[in-house]
């Protein structure tokens, strides 16, 4: 059954004179058919082969099968003969309505790019895109709402049926902003999202674009061309390489639109409904205690050799339960949402594949964007910190490092779920202290392998006791041999003694110990749901 | 034909596989430096090495190709 479609058809309604309203439910019923053919055969036919879906054939991709309950179908401008008899209607270019996602209530609409290529249409009142119903009902019954989106926004041939030119802002963001602190909003990239839809996938909490058919821009190739003399394709101005890879204008990428809804749900399944509400636990027949021998051997001994932080992060988590976000982009950081015994949690971890885990100001962004996406709704945090500090370099200085780097200090040090610290290996400097719950329990956990301070030894010996050095008689050894007496004292273990690390712990026992907190934890974030306003000014 | 790029700014260190040879999924074909840290450049999918576009001892940059392979 079509989605919007009711169970009888124009034929079920019986005949005779006695039928009352029956020309105008068969109306009802002509108008719905209208509606059920987008924008008619030959568009729809031309959107297929563009290898992309029309927007019903989205949301039922999307949705469980039979939920949507869609709002604002007859909407449009209709076309009558001089008796006033019905010819047709243009549709109104946005499908909207009430679904269910894994049993859940979500508010669900995209453009229909079949007419009028998806582009604004003003009546009444907005189904959707910037605020509208679609908006409204997300805010007002505080359910997630997932945009679809496949428009290039406004066009100047509407001054034209106008008679005047719009104010940005007319049809503004102000509801979508205030989306942000309530319910989660997903928005998906279908097509070549320009102006006001590209603006609109970014007020999201996660956004996702699909390989090969989709790009995302403030403007396209012929402006682009227009305004710097720059020839473009679509492409290599806003697709996947640009958007996710390099820009993180958009968080994942899916080679396909199936594969974008399954994603699409999978993200929801770790979001509560609104920020009321706790994340729902998921089912797990992972023990929770599970020790893997793995995290015992996956740090290398050499300081210089790096491992696989993704795996390690697999062996904590529940089997199969991690979610990467952002796995292109700033990839010195690794942020997945994931589950302990069922409960959502988010880890950051640093990767010493890239640049030995420093932290350079992509990364930064990605780490203050997953902090704030995990505070505003009650998931807690696991860092597993392998960390040397900020990137260094002109490079590094010349992308603000530092101002990206202490920004996202700043916001973990706003942040008020619980935040479990593992220090895996390195930990040093300002990045290393982002990584703690300053404000909370600061219960900073570590394995046998790591090491902390101010700076890493090699990189201080130097500087710090340059005149020993050079007025010793062998320098070279000199310097070795304070490299070894600090590092004897460094030992982790001689912080333990002065309780400046909480506990110390055999790698393969983080999980079970992750666990008991985590769920120790669980009262604590019930007491503390709702909207979590911030104060002062980000630097 | 897959390309294999430096995920960091650096220089080749050392190189395991030379040009011709066959790889098997997540083989090393190189290592680099960067950071003080020894960064393996790995082959995901395995084939045979068809080019090696760097030599010991040059600098990189971040996404420069650094081998091409054959599935």
């Amino acid at each position: 059954m079509t989605p919007g479609d009711v169970a009888e058809s124009p034929s079920s309604v019986p005949d005779g004179a006695a039928m009352p309203w029956r020309a105008e439910l068969e109306e009802l019923e002509q108008r719905r058919a209208y509606a059920r053919s987008l924008g008619g055969a030959a568009a729809v036919d031309k959107h297929h082969h563009q290898g992309r879906l029309t927007i019903r054939e989205r949301i039922d991709g999307v949705v469980d099968a039979g939920s949507f309950k869609e709002v604002g179908q007859l909407t449009g401008a209709g076309r009558y003969d001089e008796q006033g008899r019905l010819l047709g209607v243009t549709l109104a270019p946005y499908v909207m309505g009430l679904a269910k996602v894994d049993g859940r209530p979500v508010a669900i609409g995209g453009e229909d790019f079949t007419v009028r290529g998806g582009t604004s249409w003003s009546g009444d009142r907005k189904k959707g895109g910037q605020g509208g119903f679609v908006e409204d009902l997300a805010h007002q019954y505080r359910i997630p709402l997932v945009n679809l989106i496949d428009g290039a926004g406004g066009s100047v041939t509407s001054i034209k049926r106008r008679g005047h030119s719009v104010f940005p802002g007319v049809h503004g963001f102000e509801r979508s902003v205030q989306l942000m602190g309530e319910v989660p909003v997903v928005c998906a990239v279908l097509g070549t999202a320009a102006g006001g839809p590209a603006g609109r996938a970014i007020l999201s909490h996660w956004s996702v674009m699909v390989k090969d058919t989709s790009h995302v821009f403030a403007a396209g190739p012929p402006v682009v061309e227009r305004s710097l003399g720059q020839k473009i394709s679509k492409e290599e101005l806003g697709g996947p390489q640009i958007a996710v890879a390099t820009a993180g204008t958009i968080d994942n990428m899916a080679r396909n639109e199936a594969e974008c809804f399954e994603l699409i749900r999978r993200y929801l399944s770790y979001m509560p409904q609104n920020v009321w509400q706790l994340p729902p636990r998921g089912e797990t027949s992972d023990p929770v205690d599970r020790c893997d021998d793995l995290l015992r051997s996956i740090v290398p001994e050499n300081r210089r050799q790096p491992y696989d932080m993704r795996r390690v992060i697999r062996s904590i988590a529940d089997a199969d339960s991690v979610f990467e976000i952002q796995p292109t982009f700033g990839k010195a950081v690794i942020t997945s949402l994931a589950r302990m015994n069922g409960h959502v949690v988010g880890f950051i971890a640093n990767n010493p594949m890239i640049y030995g885990g420093a932290m350079d100001g992509k990364a930064a962004r990605k780490q203050t964007h997953f902090i704030e996406l995990c505070d505003c709704f009650h998931i807690p945090l696991i860092f597993l910190v392998d960390v040397p500090g900020f990137m260094v370099g002109k490079d590094a200085e010349a992308a603000a490092t530092l101002r990206e780097g202490m920004r996202s200090v700043y916001v973990g040090l706003q942040a008020t779920v619980p935040i479990y610290t593992v220090v895996v290996r390195k930990c040093y400097g300002m990045a290393g202290m982002g990584t703690t719950d300053k404000n909370g329990l600061d219960f900073k956990i570590a394995w046998p392998s790591a090491e902390w301070g101010s700076l890493p030894i090699e990189g201080g010996v130097a500087a710090a006791f340059r005149r020993e050095i050079e007025s010793a008689a062998d320098p070279k050894a000199r310097e070795a041999e304070i490299e070894a007496e600090l590092r004897a004292a460094a030992s982790p273990f001689r912080t333990a003694e002065a309780f400046g690390v909480e506990e110390i712990i055999d790698p393969r026992e983080t999980r079970p110990v992750l666990c008991a907190f985590i769920e120790a934890a669980q009262a604590r974030l019930a007491a503390h749901t709702g909207p979590k306003p911030k104060y002062g000014v980000r630097p | 034909m897959t390309e294999l790029k430096s995920d960091v700014t650096g220089s080749v260190w050392k190189i395991v596989i030379s040009a011709g040879q066959s790889l098997q999924p997540g083989d090393t074909v190189m290592i680099l430096e960067s950071m003080k840290m020894e960064i393996p450049v790995i082959a995901e999918d395995g084939g045979t090495l068809v080019e090696l576009r760097v030599v010991e001892g040059q600098s990189v940059i971040e996404g420069q190709v650094l081998a091409v392979v054959k599935e």
